[in-house]
């Protein structure tokens, strides 16, 4: 494929594994899944990591193959509190505390970092997002209907 | 001075058998058989015998306390609950929203449709191989999801509620439709577009960033910090039907430049 820096941008922000025409059209085609890795984070003495140790158990094998485009690592820490972390396609790394939850909640928060793109968790500025406001021509005092 | 003690005990629960309704009958019908015989030390030890065994059934059936009618009534609420639950449980095996405090279960896949229903989508399949994304279509439409109404175009973006019943990577049909619009015709609906359909991705699942809510009533000793996270779906939208699209005629100029492009890069 190609190797210039724009086409890495393109890469960012496409879709699949397109053909050569299909990246050229638009950088917003998005059909893949932004979080690449995953890394639960536990200790085998703490009592905090007591439910990620079950969620790693019963419930991570299934989260493994629902998510098969998902890199899932885990980590062994001593004596810390466990945690998720999820690196996106961006390149943005989102941390999540998972001590002293239950492992349904520690799949809850896996998902969410499943379900989330890398995007900064930042305020809205708007809730429609668009790039072609108008299509009949925006108006202004002057049109007459 | 024991056995007038035993007789006198036995005739109080002799008594209080006749008073129970909860009627031992072959008890009570070997009970005075019993006290006929007439060896006296041996009727005596079974007499005692009898009692002792049937001393503890004997409370249980004849002291009946206000305290323990409420009990018996909640053990019994407490099994019909039980039965319910389980009757529930396994009713509800079949789509039941997981989540530690995920009470609600949708039963069939119709209600869940139903309720997509009353939030103006409609779930489709799963998307995979399809090439769902197209250019820009000069064509608009006003759409409704849930209260919020949106004027929405090929490829935007919409951050709507969350939408419950479906997952990032999910085909969506938006079914209430207000408005269509091109550069040369306008239609508008009453109160909606029957024939219309917008096509749409769900794109992520997310939280909003945090808003602290803060409330003060100064010189009362009243202050309060509430943060709160709205959960949001993005939605990108990807197709409009129902209104005839002006056909743009595609300039060949472009593509050739495209062309070029590619072959200056592939040998860098």
């Amino acid at each position: 494929m190609f190797d210039t820096p724009l086409t890495d941008l393109l890469l960012a922000y496409a879709g699949f594994e397109y053909s050569i025409f299909d990246y050229c059209d638009t950088m917003s085609q998005r059909g893949v899944w932004q979080l690449k890795k995953l890394v639960v984070s536990y200790c085998n003495w703490g009592g905090s990591s007591r439910g990620v140790r079950e969620f790693m158990e019963s419930k991570l094998p299934a989260f493994k193959e629902s998510n098969p485009q998902l890199e899932v690592e885990t980590k062994h820490i001593g004596g810390q509190h466990p945690h998720l972390e999820g690196i996106y396609r961006n390149k943005n790394e989102r941390t999540v505390c998972v001590r002293n939850m239950t492992p349904e909640e520690v799949l809850e928060c896996a998902t969410k970092l499943r379900n989330s793109l890398g995007r900064k968790v930042v305020k809205l500025k708007t809730r429609h997002v668009t790039k072609h406001p108008s299509v009949q021509g925006t108006w202004t005092t002057a049109l007459k209907l | 001075m024991a056995q007038r003690r035993v007789f006198q005990t036995l005739a109080r629960q002799y008594s209080s058998f006749s008073l129970s309704l909860k009627t031992l009958n072959p008890l009570l019908q070997s009970l005075p058989r019993i006290t006929q015989i007439p060896h006296f030390p041996q009727t005596f030890n079974l007499i005692s015998s009898i009692s002792a065994s049937n001393q503890h059934t004997l409370f249980t059936i004849t002291r009946h306390f206000s305290s323990n009618r409420s009990d018996d009534s909640e053990d019994s609420e407490d099994y019909d609950d039980d039965e319910e639950d389980e009757m529930g449980e396994s009713l509800d095996e079949d789509d039941v929203v997981s989540g530690s405090s995920g009470k609600r279960e949708y039963t069939p896949e119709e209600k869940e449709s139903e309720a997509a229903a009353i939030g103006y989508k409609v779930v489709g399949p799963l998307e995979r191989s399809d090439r769902v994304f197209k250019d820009y279509e000069p064509v608009f439409a006003v759409i409704q999801i849930g209260s919020h109404q949106f004027k929405v175009s090929n490829g935007d973006c919409v951050y709507a509620e969350k939408l419950k019943f479906c997952e990032v990577h999910d085909k969506i049909i938006l079914n209430k439709v207000l408005m269509l619009g091109s550069p040369t015709q306008t239609l508008i609906g009453r109160p909606i577009l029957p024939d219309a359909t917008v096509r749409a991705v769900v794109e992520e699942h997310a939280l909003d960033a945090k808003v602290i809510i803060f409330k003060k009533k100064r010189r009362k000793n009243y202050r309060r910090t509430k943060g709160h996270r709205q959960e949001l779906t993005k939605i990108r939208i990807t197709d409009i039907q129902g209104i005839e699209k002006p056909v743009m005629p595609v300039p060949e100029k472009t593509k050739k430049a495209v062309k070029e492009v590619e072959k200056v890069a592939v040998p860098a």
